[in-house]
């Protein structure tokens, strides 16, 4: 039975991962174009990746963190009215939460461009009552950047919100108000610890791919929002350093990785959802 | 993950106007896949130049795969030719961007494996690096009786002198972009890019040459003949630019979309894509900048895997056509490769054979500079100072 999966593993992630670690600690030389990698244990790769790009993994860690404390905040009240308040409009309104994404992340995000640009109506609103930031203009802001990536990834926190909530026995909440805890009281003390696994796994499967994330950047960013995505990008296929590209995936790879634990043991909880 | 975007996609997406090298940084993820894949192997190339097989007289027939850019082509253009000749054409606007044309085929072509092209459309730069390779077929001149109508200047270029490898399809000027309303007054100088009232509305091209070589000649430098410290202090003037939040964006095409929506109002750009805007928005002009700006030349050529190498001769003699070849330049708004054009183009719209950016005048014609062949090294450092600055 788990023969298929170990396949897939194999094919799919431990010859690529492999490759990519090889590749990281190989040196380049020949043809400049049409390099010949020599594997050669060679860790200055990760050392100088790192030195040159820190800026850049810094900033994609912040603005991961950022956007996912802003799916939180705003995820969990919506699953939360999904999950008790919605009555027979639950589905009607689970559908309106992943109906958007129906429409392709390219296409979504090139949309928050035109709805963001500086000649724009919401510009002209926020800039008349002195809301904007200090560039000036949405468009092109560390906020863009982050808005995009909370817009994009968002998804990933609400649906694992919901499951957990939907899990909750009614009647614990019941109890709880029997025996007069007050609302916030039982939100603190049965819905959150409850919901922790939702929580987590929502946490994660959005700070992930928003660390690694380019696209955002690439289209709502400006030349100094650039995030670690970007970087590699541009070390694949117009410097074509392979070795310095592969040191910088492995590199976030192996930090999104001790995140990952130090996060996981700190809300104290192995399930996810 | 973010990284799966679609190719075919992008093209779909490419706005309703024309943009010649729209490089959009998703569609590069497909690539970078295929690069790292390509990672383990070792890629041992060819250094002999490869000649096509002798031409046995019989006329092209079959199938021919064409892989040119997004919107660089004539309506009803590829139905005349099919019609013409009888040959089925295969046209697909699958080339968005040089080095990710070259990381995505380079595998393939070092093992001489189809690439489902049979002709590809690459600048003069990336032809020149094909063709060292060994990647290239010749162009016959048996099947490219046309040759005669090519400009002089552009026959015997130093990249590929005679012609024999590469025929030029577009050439274009790189200067800069304004929308006269927005800015107020006209631009005339790299230093006007800089003036502090443009703070965060300006945009520079992320190619080492086209951005950089404008910046160069401000600075008393030559791109015909670079040094690495013309590139250094070019480089270091971007990175100062970019420091203050003067330059909001490093683009390819894409800042025709920008310039058009009044994000940027200064921009880096190709001549060509200009013109095409200047029909939605009369306000955008296009200037060559005082102290010179830089031309660029986009080359057919026949990768030595091609399966059809005498229906490709026979779809670059019938672009070097004169006629034929108005049509293209009415559609694509660059300067034509071709001499004497004027008079089709006057045919067509007597307005065409007058723009000053498909016909330019002397004076501007002297004050732009073609790139001077580089080595594959030159290339390769000129690339990693200029990413070094764009953000990596």
């Amino acid at each position: 039975m788990i023969l298929p999966g170990l396949a897939y593993l194999a094919v799919f992630f431990v010859v690529p991962f492999y490759s990519l670690a090889r590749t990281s600690l190989s040196s380049s030389g020949g043809s400049v174009f049409m390099p010949e990698l020599t594997f050669a244990w060679d860790f200055g790769n990760y050392s100088q990746a790192f030195g040159l790009y820190q800026d850049q993994i810094l900033r994609s860690f912040g603005y991961a963190f950022v956007a996912t404390i802003l799916c939180l905040l705003l995820a969990f009240p919506l699953a939360y009215v999904i999950a008790f308040k919605a009555g027979r409009y639950k589905n009607l309104l689970l559908g309106l939460v992943i109906l958007p994404f129906f429409v392709t992340f390219l296409i979504r995000t090139l949309a928050w461009k035109t709805i963001l640009a500086d000649d724009g109506w919401v510009v002209d609103l926020l800039g008349s009552v002195g809301a904007l930031p200090s560039e000036g203009r949405l468009l092109s802001t560390s906020w863009a950047v982050i808005g995009g990536l909370t817009y994009n990834w968002i998804i990933f926190m609400i649906l694992p919100l919901y499951v957990s909530l939907e899990k909750i026995d009614p009647r614990l909440l019941e109890a709880s108000r029997d025996l007069y805890s007050p609302n916030r009281r039982t939100f603190g003390k049965v819905i959150l610890p409850l919901a922790l696994p939702g929580v987590l796994a929502g946490s994660m499967l959005v700070f992930i791919p928003s660390v690694g994330d380019f696209i955002n950047a690439d289209y709502l960013g400006s030349t100094q929002t650039t995030m670690i995505g970007n970087v590699i990008q541009k070390q694949f296929l117009v410097v074509k350093d392979y070795p310095a590209a592969a040191a910088l995936s492995l590199l976030l790879m192996a930090l999104i990785l001790v995140g990952v634990l130090l996060y996981t043991r700190a809300l104290g909880t192995e399930d996810l959802v | 993950m973010a990284n799966q975007i679609n190719q075919g996609l992008i093209s779909q997406f490419a706005i309703a106007r024309t943009t010649r090298r729209r490089f959009l940084g998703g569609s590069a993820a497909a690539a970078a896949a295929l690069a790292l894949a390509a990672c383990g192997s070792n890629g041992g190339s060819p250094t002999a130049s490869s000649s096509a097989p002798a031409d046995d007289g019989s006329p092209a027939s079959g199938t021919l795969r064409v892989s040119n850019w997004p919107l660089y082509m004539a309506d009803g253009f590829v139905a005349a030719f099919q019609k013409a000749t009888g040959i089925t054409v295969d046209y697909k606007e699958d080339f968005n961007d040089n080095e990710e044309w070259f990381a995505k085929n380079k595998e393939p072509l070092s093992r001489k494996q189809d690439i489902g092209a049979d002709l590809a459309v690459p600048t003069t730069f990336m032809a020149s690096r094909l063709h060292t390779l060994g990647w290239l077929n010749e162009i016959r001149e048996s099947g490219w009786s046309n040759k005669k109508n090519l400009r002089p200047d552009l026959l015997e270029a130093d990249v590929d002198p005679g012609r024999k490898f590469s025929a030029p399809y577009m050439s274009g000027l790189v200067g800069i972009a304004y929308n006269r309303a927005a800015t107020g007054r006209d631009i005339k100088t790299i230093d006007d890019m800089w003036d502090p009232k443009f703070k965060g509305k300006v945009s520079m091209f992320t190619d080492a040459q086209d951005g950089l070589g404008m910046l160069m000649m401000s600075q008393g430098g030559s791109v015909t003949q670079p040094t690495t410290e013309a590139i250094q202090k070019a480089a270091d003037l971007v990175k100062e630019q970019k420091d203050k939040g003067q330059i909001r964006k490093f683009t390819g095409n894409d800042y025709a979309d920008d310039l058009a929506a009044g994000n940027i109002v200064v921009a880096q750009a190709y001549s060509g894509d200009v013109v095409q805007l200047q029909a939605d928005n009369p306000d955008l002009q296009f200037v060559v900048p005082e102290s010179g700006g830089t031309t660029f030349v986009d080359t057919m050529v026949i990768p030595y895997t091609t399966q059809n190498q005498k229906a490709a001769e026979a779809w670059i003699n019938y672009i070097y056509d004169r006629p034929n070849y108005a049509k293209l330049i009415a559609h694509t708004q660059y300067v034509p490769v071709l001499s004497d054009m004027t008079d089709e183009l006057d045919k067509i719209d007597p307005k065409l054979g007058a723009n000053p950016l498909i016909n330019p005048p002397k004076a501007t014609l002297d004050k732009v500079k073609g790139w001077a062949p580089l080595t594959d090294e030159q290339t390769q450092q000129y690339n990693t100072i200029y990413a070094a600055v764009t953000g990596g």
